[in-house]
């Protein structure tokens, strides 16, 4: 085995990939939306509740591969609680630094460090974007 | 004609002088592009070292040269698929573009409501998405033949595969996802006894089989030359020439006209009229140089090699417990592609584990999305072999899926 590999999927990774936080789907939601990676044919979905323009609950279910799954479920952990406008902000700045972009990881994403292993698989990076892609397309449900 | 060891093969392909993360590389993704022999790599050098010029318009001894070894290759291509002329083949930029022609060329303005246009349910995005493209132009409609449990086009659709609507049957020779051969011949057979024409995907044929235009009777046929060991960048479109001499062009420019005024202008004749603008000469030369370095090998020998090696590829796979092959079991059946899953890990996560140990394998959907759906999955992992391939090989895929077993171990 390479460090690459080994890097790429250490224990925190998978133990996300095998048991993702926020997974099950919100029953009344108050936004939805839909993300898919053209690539690989990925696809994830993703619900909110708010509490005025706070996140309240997320949830998001992926069909998707190791690292799409664990980088939905470390966001969904990160994102609870805070404005959706501020982490619609945090996703831009998260994809920058994927992107190799010299800024440095924001302190509220550093639960999302072990994905920064990725950035050196370039065809991947889109992969740990996918959440955060519907996050920042998450639309208002009209009430009935 | 030589038969050579598969690792005196490798000596031929500089790219596997090149190590990766420390150990030889192991490709097995040669149904995505195969590497390119000395020969091939030494005629793209050449032509630009000495022959380099454009073609078909100057008199001077360079564009003369240019234009001659462009013609040749045309020849070679012609030969290489038993056309019985140079001019049924058009030079185009690959399989894709070659099916693009013959939809905007042939079919567009011939096709109306009512008609049918036949595909099967193994189709690459290439050879399915000009169709559709086609079809809601037209008006005409789309039917498919579908698999049976192995990945074959099914008896009972073999049975009914035209009908009087069917204007065009549009086939792969070899399953880009599947490896499965079809059974061209009968198909072109039956759909000429209806009078529709047919098409053939030959871009997973060529490598692997030989591919007999006469033989086959079809109308139009695709291959690419980034698939038989030849440059990216360059393909070829067989067309019948009552259909080529027929059919208008699809895009219009230099190098394709006789005579233009401002309020007209007159085609060359087929097959350059299809070939606007300046072609890629030498992508085509050098296509002609793998052509040559694919057909010095004994066919029958190395399709007697491959099929071994298939076999023994789905004898290691198929004992792996989790892991499920797709396709016709019978190697003899099938080309080049061994599409399988791994149980509980996504394909990708397999072929990038695989690259960590330099097997080079895709995981994804393969530009085959209907296919994947059918076959009830997001995506596979796919190992398809070439002329460098050998049980080393296939031994390293199994020890890099123990790793792949060892990673997403379930506790």
């Amino acid at each position: 085995m390479t460090e690459d590999a080994d890097t790429l999927y250490r224990e925190v990774i998978l133990e996300h990939a095998r048991h993702p936080r926020n997974a099950a789907p919100l029953e009344h939601p108050h936004r939805r939306a839909r993300a898919v990676n053209p690539l690989c044919g990925d696809e994830l979905e993703l619900t909110l509740t708010m509490d005025g323009e706070a996140i309240r609950e997320i949830g998001i279910q992926v069909r998707g591969c190791a690292i799409a799954q664990a980088a939905a479920s470390l966001m969904s952990k990160a994102v609870k609680g805070i404005a959706l406008s501020e982490a619609q902000a945090l996703g831009r700045a998260f994809a920058d630094h994927m992107h190799g972009d010299e800024t440095s990881l924001p302190a509220e994403l550093d639960g999302l460090r072990p994905l920064e292993a990725v950035k050196q698989h370039r065809s991947r990076i889109n992969c740990t974007l996918l959440a955060w892609q519907a996050l920042g397309e998450a639309a208002p449900l009209v009430e009935k | 004609m030589s038969f050579p060891s598969p690792e005196t093969i490798r000596a031929d392909f500089p790219i596997f002088r090149r190590e990766f993360h420390g150990r030889p590389l192991a490709y097995l993704d040669n149904a995505a592009t195969t590497q390119k022999p000395r020969a091939v790599i030494e005629a793209l050098v050449d032509f630009y070292e000495h022959h380099n010029a454009n073609t078909h318009s100057g008199v001077h001894t360079l564009s003369e040269e240019a234009t001659e070894l462009y013609e040749e290759a045309r020849g070679r291509a012609a030969r290489f698929l038993n056309a019985p002329s140079p001019r049924c083949i058009v030079f185009t930029s690959g399989t894709t573009a070659a099916i693009n022609l013959v939809a905007q060329s042939w079919a567009r303005p011939r096709l109306q409501p009512g008609d049918e246009i036949v595909l099967t349910a193994m189709e690459h995005h290439s050879n399915l998405l000009p169709w559709q493209q086609v079809a809601r132009e037209t008006g005409a409609s789309l039917r498919y033949l579908e698999l049976d449990g192995e990945g074959r086009l099914a008896t009972e659709h073999m049975e009914k595969a035209v009908t009087e609507a069917t204007r065009l049957l549009a086939v792969t020779h070899v399953s880009n996802v599947l490896g499965t051969i079809n059974p061209v011949e009968r198909l072109v057979r039956q759909a000429r006894a209806v009078g529709a024409l047919t098409i053939v995907d030959a871009a997973q044929s060529t490598p692997h089989l030989p591919v007999d235009v006469q033989a086959l009777d079809c109308d139009f046929l695709a291959f690419s030359g980034h698939k038989v060991y030849g440059p990216m960048g360059i393909g070829v479109l067989y067309g019948k020439s009552e259909h080529l001499d027929a059919m208008e062009p699809h895009a219009s420019g230099g190098g394709m006209v006789l005579r233009v005024e401002r309020d007209g202008a007159d085609w060359m004749e087929a097959p350059w009229r299809f070939e606007a603008g300046t072609p890629n000469v030498a992508g085509a030369v050098a296509l002609a140089a793998a052509l040559d370095y694919l057909q010095g090998f004994d066919g029958e020998a190395l399709r007697g090699q491959e099929i071994a090696l298939t076999g023994y590829a789905l004898e290691r796979l198929g004992e792996r417990s989790g892991l499920r092959l797709y396709g016709p079991s019978d190697p003899a059946q099938r080309a080049g592609a061994i599409p399988f899953s791994v149980e509980g890990v996504h394909p990708h996560d397999v072929a990038e584990i695989l690259d960590g140990q330099s097997v080079a394998v895709r995981g994804g959907h393969h530009c085959c999305q209907p296919l994947m759906a059918h076959l009830g999955v997001p995506a596979l992992v796919r190992a398809s072999l070439g002329l460098y391939n050998d049980t080393n090989d296939i031994d390293r895929l199994a020890e890099g899926l123990e790793r792949v077993a060892g990673i997403f171990r379930h506790d």
